[in-house]
């Protein structure tokens, strides 16, 4: 017996140490937070979504600052495929943390060129798909709404990897399980939600949208997590995947939150623009409060919500 | 990392300048770098504010940061309120500093706040080459707007100018510049270092071009993290430009499919830049 409480996650056959792992897209490439932690430290690295090809990105003025949140419209810029491989991969064989690489394309075939690709790697652990980008035109979004193309995309990245698989899922839709329900039959390891939804904000005085030519843009940030924490509870009681909870997360207290209504760890997000050590934080924060509390292990809180049948 | 303010003190309309105590920096800022601060004790403002670092200085043996900011939002009104004895959380420094060189003339153009940055360059200038004449233009919409004068007197030979002509030279800082190099009190082989709003950056880089004097520019825009992760201060740049004239290392471009559009973060490949590799036109579109 060590005494020391378990706050390990299981997503898949992925043993995570500890359930915190930084939001896709707000992590960077994981060497741009080299300086402000050890990267060791977390229970998995989650990278911005890679594509087939590079991506440019969104038009400039790309973010803009709205009450507890931040609109942002990146477009998916990243280096494309064949970069992350030569160039930002080798960074990760310096760390052992596990890796998750969130890829996103424009049609099924692109999505499973990336999970060929990437399942030749044996530093990349899992992959998550984003089916559920607010900010592109083509492919993007579409994956995530619809349930029919939902599961044929799953279905077709499944029979192309062995990796761990988890679904990024959005709120955009009426009712959410029955894409969680659809990954859990086409074999997905995990689901992780919510991705951002989309949202505008205007400014008055031009009478043009604060992002300028790019309109609307994806909403992160405290402002989300109630919506977040909801579709977590939700999706938690229709499937039996894990469930990694993302979504406006800024503290030890709103992790628990996610834990508590269900989901096996989390994602923090916009949080680590504000704070670069925040997922340091709450790990360091979780072993106390369990200690204190006298939890031997996370899944005693798991699910936990008084008062949650029917 | 958390400082403490020494000194926040007002020294023009809406204008204050903040000291902290440096002396447990790891590192220190050159010119031209800033940090990314958080101005709240709530989630409202939710992200940092980032500031070009003023200047270094000593007070009674104290190494310490100043940062010169303008009141404009909720932001800077919350740090206009910090008192001595506080303490600020600041990221930093961050992003390129300008390249300090030996020349006969320097000219420091700004408007408004955009002095913050160009203080430490007269510094910096003055301890490469004390020889060198600086030249500092620095105006503003009208007169009661115009501030640092004095300090300013200290730094170089000032030039004042306001849009009505109510203190100094009738006109903004490209006219002001061209009506000095027309007049021959500024020679053609001057390096200028500018920081102010987008439009007179961008006419200043046509002088730049028309009069073949080099440039850099200290850019400032919405920021998500300050630190190259978050993307959302993308700035297009000339592709055909970058590689003649960038003498900056730059990590964070991106370069579209076919190479006619390249992204760079002001973050973390700025927030310097040669005044002719931005691309303003398609900036200010």
């Amino acid at each position: 017996m060590s005494g020391l409480p378990d706050g390990s996650a299981q997503i898949g056959r992925l043993q995570l140490k500890n359930p915190v792992m930084p939001a896709s897209g707000t992590f960077g490439y994981g060497e741009e937070y080299a300086s402000f932690m050890d990267l060791n430290r977390l229970g998995a690295i989650v990278v911005k979504t890679i594509t087939l090809k590079p991506r440019v990105g969104s038009y400039p003025h790309r973010s803009t600052e709205v009450a507890s949140g931040l609109l942002a419209s990146i477009g998916l810029q990243n280096v494309g495929i064949e970069r992350f491989l030569a160039d930002k991969l080798p960074f990760f064989e310096s760390i052992k943390t596990p890796l998750i690489v969130n890829i996103g394309g424009e049609s099924v075939e692109e999505y499973v060129s990336l999970a060929r690709s990437l399942g030749q790697r044996a530093r990349v652990d899992g992959l998550e798909l984003n089916v559920s980008c607010p900010n592109v035109r083509k492919g993007g979004m579409h994956f995530g709404v619809d349930p029919e193309v939902l599961r044929d995309l799953v279905s077709h990245v499944r029979q192309a990897t062995g990796k761990v698989l988890i679904v990024k899922l959005t709120p955009m839709v009426t009712d959410i399980r029955p894409f969680a329900e659809i990954c859990q039959r086409q074999g997905a390891d995990a689901l992780s939600l919510i991705n951002a939804p989309i949202g505008m904000a205007v400014d008055i005085k031009t009478r043009r949208s604060r992002l300028g030519k790019n309109l609307t843009g994806g909403l992160t940030g405290p402002a989300i997590k109630p919506m977040a924490l909801y579709c977590v509870w939700r999706v938690c009681r229709a499937v039996d995947l894990p469930v990694i909870g993302i979504g406006g997360i800024s503290s030890l207290e709103d992790a628990l939150e996610f834990f508590i209504a269900g989901a096996s760890a989390v994602q923090v997000g916009t949080w680590n623009f504000i704070n670069p050590r925040i997922t340091l934080d709450i790990i360091e924060g979780l072993e106390k409060y369990m200690e204190e509390h006298e939890i031997e292990n996370l899944s005693e809180i798991r699910g936990s919500l008084a008062g949650a049948s029917a | 990392m958390e400082y403490l303010i020494l000194k926040n003190e007002k020294v023009g309309e809406n204008c204050y300048r903040l000291t902290l105590d440096f002396s447990s920096a790891r590192h220190l800022p050159i010119p031209g770098q800033f940090y990314n601060i958080r101005c709240t004790d709530t989630m409202d403002p939710l992200l940092r504010r980032p500031f070009s670092m003023h200047r270094l200085t000593n007070e009674n043996g104290i190494p310490c940061l100043q940062i010169l900011y303008r009141v404009i939002g909720r932001g800077t009104e919350w740090l206009s309120s910090r008192k001595q004895g506080e303490t600020l959380d600041l990221i930093g420094p961050l992003g390129n500093g300008f390249l300090i060189e030996r020349r006969t003339d320097v000219v420091l153009a700004a408007r408004g706040i955009g002095i913050a940055p160009l203080c430490a360059v007269a510094e910096a200038v003055r301890s490469l080459a004390p020889a060198s004449r600086v030249h500092i233009l620095m105006g503003a919409r009208f007169k009661d707007r115009v501030f640092y004068q004095e300090e300013l007197q200290r730094l170089g030979n000032l030039y004042l100018y306001t849009d009505d002509g109510s203190l100094g030279f009738r006109g903004r800082a490209p006219e002001l510049l061209l009506h000095l190099l027309e007049t021959g009190k500024i020679p053609r082989t001057c390096s200028l270092y500018a920081c102010g709003p987008a439009p007179m950056l961008m006419e200043l880089s046509t002088l730049s071009e028309r009069f073949g004097f080099e440039g850099q520019v200290a850019l400032e825009t919405h920021m998500g993290c300050g630190f190259g992760a978050c993307l959302s201060c993308a700035i297009p740049l000339l592709p055909s430009l970058i590689k003649k004239t960038s003498r900056w290392t730059k990590s964070a471009l991106q370069w579209s499919e076919d190479g006619d559009t390249c992204y760079s973060l002001i973050c973390k490949d700025g927030p310097i830049y040669d005044i002719r590799e931005v691309d303003w036109d398609e900036w200010l579109a």
